[in-house]
């Protein structure tokens, strides 16, 4: 566990002047520059994109509520069922994953405290930052386990990998890979989470207003809390990030 | 430390032993180590992944050896574990591909310089402007798909530009084959072969496992095609290989290599901890050598001098950027192509090969497409777009 500090970082053109005026003159002889054109690239791809298939199918519900989905204005019943299914699919997953990016965040905080290396102050409340990260896991946890509720409640299977469900997972990959690397420090990891806290606000927030427009009240106003908690989840990440960046430049944790 | 192979015995094959900690240790660092760092790295995991292979043949075919083979074997499979984990997370798929392009070319030049044989020589000078071209082909996909400079993993040592065109590299089956050396080749000549074979071999098998992980269609047909030029590479530096060398003997042979590139790499290697593995495994292929080197007086009863000469070491592969040679045979040699076994003229290119190209080429060229009107700058094409008035 090192602080990241001022090193002998060789990536850069400045580190090596003589090998870039080679690479400099290299290019000039053998492929001199000239107006960029992607337009190649783009056309092959844009025909990939044409004729793709979907990255696969919205589980059928087991029991359609028609008299719910009816309500929704402009889009016929299945396809509203559909996409309230795949998307609180996509919420359940990133609730899930997000349960096990909070444990290796404990994991990373607890490396640098048993190292005598306190990263963080206590809050406002006086909770000690590693009841606050429990806390928040514990929340995910519950946001994972009431989605899962909703899907049975509307006769989906929570089991199922929905395609965003799949495609928001493709997406946080990256965040997973930055969290669990032993060498990333607290900071870096926090930036990752903070990624996910800020698309999770916006998973909510479309949740809730999918629900209501489903006319599912109930279920609109049980993501209207879980939004409310996530919002404070964002607060804390957001606020830690600044504490650490400002206060504690060059420590084990940033 | 000088080593000869009919003397040194290293660290016995009975007392290698390494815990799943060992194999995981710390990676190198993408950002702070030398290129020539992960040149090494990705140097011997392929040479312990073709030591691995020619065991895994060679355990097909003779009853006798099959107990030592499983033996050696699983040493080697904990040693590849042990140098591929040093590549960091951090790389992305194409970053540790640019890294794959640079230990190609920069290896291949130091060879083709090395070796004593000139028709071999030029083999190695044929096919380092195949990789060389690579290079550029994948630093402009690392640009226009990942926003990524591929000096970054270059760090200014090696150049990225065309040389002979991938499109041009698919060629007939028939004209990647080369003559191979014969049973006097001098013990230089034998290893710089089975280096470069391995080394294309795990190439080849890296683009083949990670080219489906990409989602953009691009990347997936670029990795398609510059496999299928890997493949071309395996045929041509494998069939040098002299094919009535005994089972046995290409055993030994590929113990010797391993042991001629570690005691190079720990040579040359600048990070301390890393140089501690090669001289460890240095230690350690020695004792394979020795195993290796018993079975083939017990089983094949032959002199392992008709095989290893006097057993002193040939002169190592040079780590440092070899671009005035590069930019040398560059100007040379990138109208070259194959007939046959033969180097010829453009014009003279083998028939079959035209219309082999013609139709792998029938629906555009992914590694011409990708790298159209792109030419590398410091920090990415993007440095030098015009950025338009809104």
């Amino acid at each position: 566990m090192e602080p990241t500090i001022t090193g002998p970082n060789r990536t850069g053109a400045a580190i090596n002047p003589e090998g870039i005026a080679s690479m400099l003159e290299a290019v000039n002889e053998l492929s001199p520059p000239m107006p960029i054109s992607t337009l190649n690239m783009d056309v092959e791809r844009q025909r990939y994109i044409a004729e793709a298939e979907s990255v696969g199918s919205i589980p059928p519900p087991q029991s359609v509520l028609k008299s719910t989905v009816a309500r929704i204005k402009g889009v016929t019943a299945a396809a509203a069922m559909g996409i309230l299914l795949d998307k609180l699919g996509e919420r359940l997953a990133f609730e899930r994953a997000g349960t096990r990016l909070y444990s290796a965040l404990i994991t990373k905080y607890l490396a640098l405290s048993n190292a005598d290396s306190a990263p963080l102050p206590p809050d406002a409340r006086s909770e000690p930052a590693i009841d606050t990260l429990t806390r928040i896991r514990m929340q995910e946890l519950e946001h994972f386990q009431m989605l899962s509720k909703c899907i049975e409640t509307l006769g989906g299977d929570p089991t199922a990998q929905t395609p965003c469900a799949d495609v928001t997972g493709t997406a946080s990959i990256g965040l997973l890979q930055v969290v669990t690397d032993p060498r990333t420090t607290f900071a870096q990891s926090l930036n990752a989470v903070l990624t996910a806290e800020l698309t999770d606000n916006a998973g909510w927030e479309l949740l809730t207003e999918l629900a209501t427009l489903a006319g599912q009240s109930e279920l609109a106003e049980s993501f209207s809390e879980a939004l409310a908690v996530e919002e404070e989840h964002l607060e804390i990440v957001k606020g830690w990030l600044r504490t650490l960046v400002t206060t504690s430049p060059g420590t084990p944790a940033v | 430390m000088t080593i000869n192979l009919l003397q040194d015995k290293g660290i016995a094959l009975s007392k290698q032993r390494m815990s799943w900690k060992d194999m995981v240790g710390k990676p190198i660092s993408k950002l702070d180590d030398d290129a020539f760092t992960r040149v090494r790295i990705i140097l011997m995991n392929g040479q312990e992944l073709d030591s691995l292979r020619t065991k895994q043949v060679a355990i097909r075919m003779n009853r006798d050896a099959r107990v030592q083979l499983a033996q050696l074997m699983r040493v080697e499979q904990h040693q590849a574990t042990t140098i591929n984990w040093l590549i960091g997370a951090d790389h992305s798929p194409i970053e540790t591909t640019i890294g794959y392009e640079q230990t190609a070319i920069e290896v291949t030049a130091s060879v083709a310089q090395l070796e004593p044989d000139e028709y071999l020589a030029q083999g190695y000078r044929y096919a380092l402007l195949e990789d060389f071209d690579h290079l550029y082909r994948y630093s402009a996909l690392l640009d226009r798909l990942e926003g990524k400079d591929a000096n970054n993993i270059v760090q200014g040592y090696t150049d990225i530009v065309p040389a002979r065109a991938t499109s041009e590299h698919h060629r007939a089956p028939e004209h990647d084959v080369l003559q191979p050396y014969g049973p006097e080749a001098a013990l230089a000549t034998k290893l710089h072969a089975l280096t470069l074979t391995g080394g294309e071999y795990q190439t080849h098998d890296y683009y083949m496992n990670i080219g489906p992980v990409f989602a953009d269609p691009l990347a997936r047909q670029l990795y398609a095609e510059i496999a299928s030029v890997e493949s071309q590479h395996i045929v041509h530096y494998g069939s040098m290989l002299n094919p009535e060398e005994s089972v046995l003997e290409k055993l030994l042979l590929s113990e010797a290599a391993e042991v001629w590139n570690y005691a190079g790499c720990a040579e040359q290697e600048t990070n301390p901890r890393i140089k501690a593995i090669w001289e460890r495994f240095l230690d350690y292929e020695l004792g394979h050598f020795q195993v290796a080197l018993q079975l083939f007086k017990d089983i094949e009863r032959r002199d392992p001098e008709s095989v290893l000469g006097n057993g002193k070491l040939p002169p190592f592969i040079q780590f440092e950027s070899q671009r005035q040679f590069v930019r040398e045979t560059i100007a040379r040699e990138t109208g070259l192509r194959k007939n046959g076994t033969d180097y010829v003229d453009e014009a003279d290119e083998g028939r079959s090969s035209l219309d082999y190209r013609a139709a792998v080429n029938a629906d555009g060229s992914p590694s011409t497409t990708v790298s159209s009107t792109y030419s590398w700058a410091p920090g990415t094409e993007l440095t030098r777009a015009q950025v338009k008035a809104a």
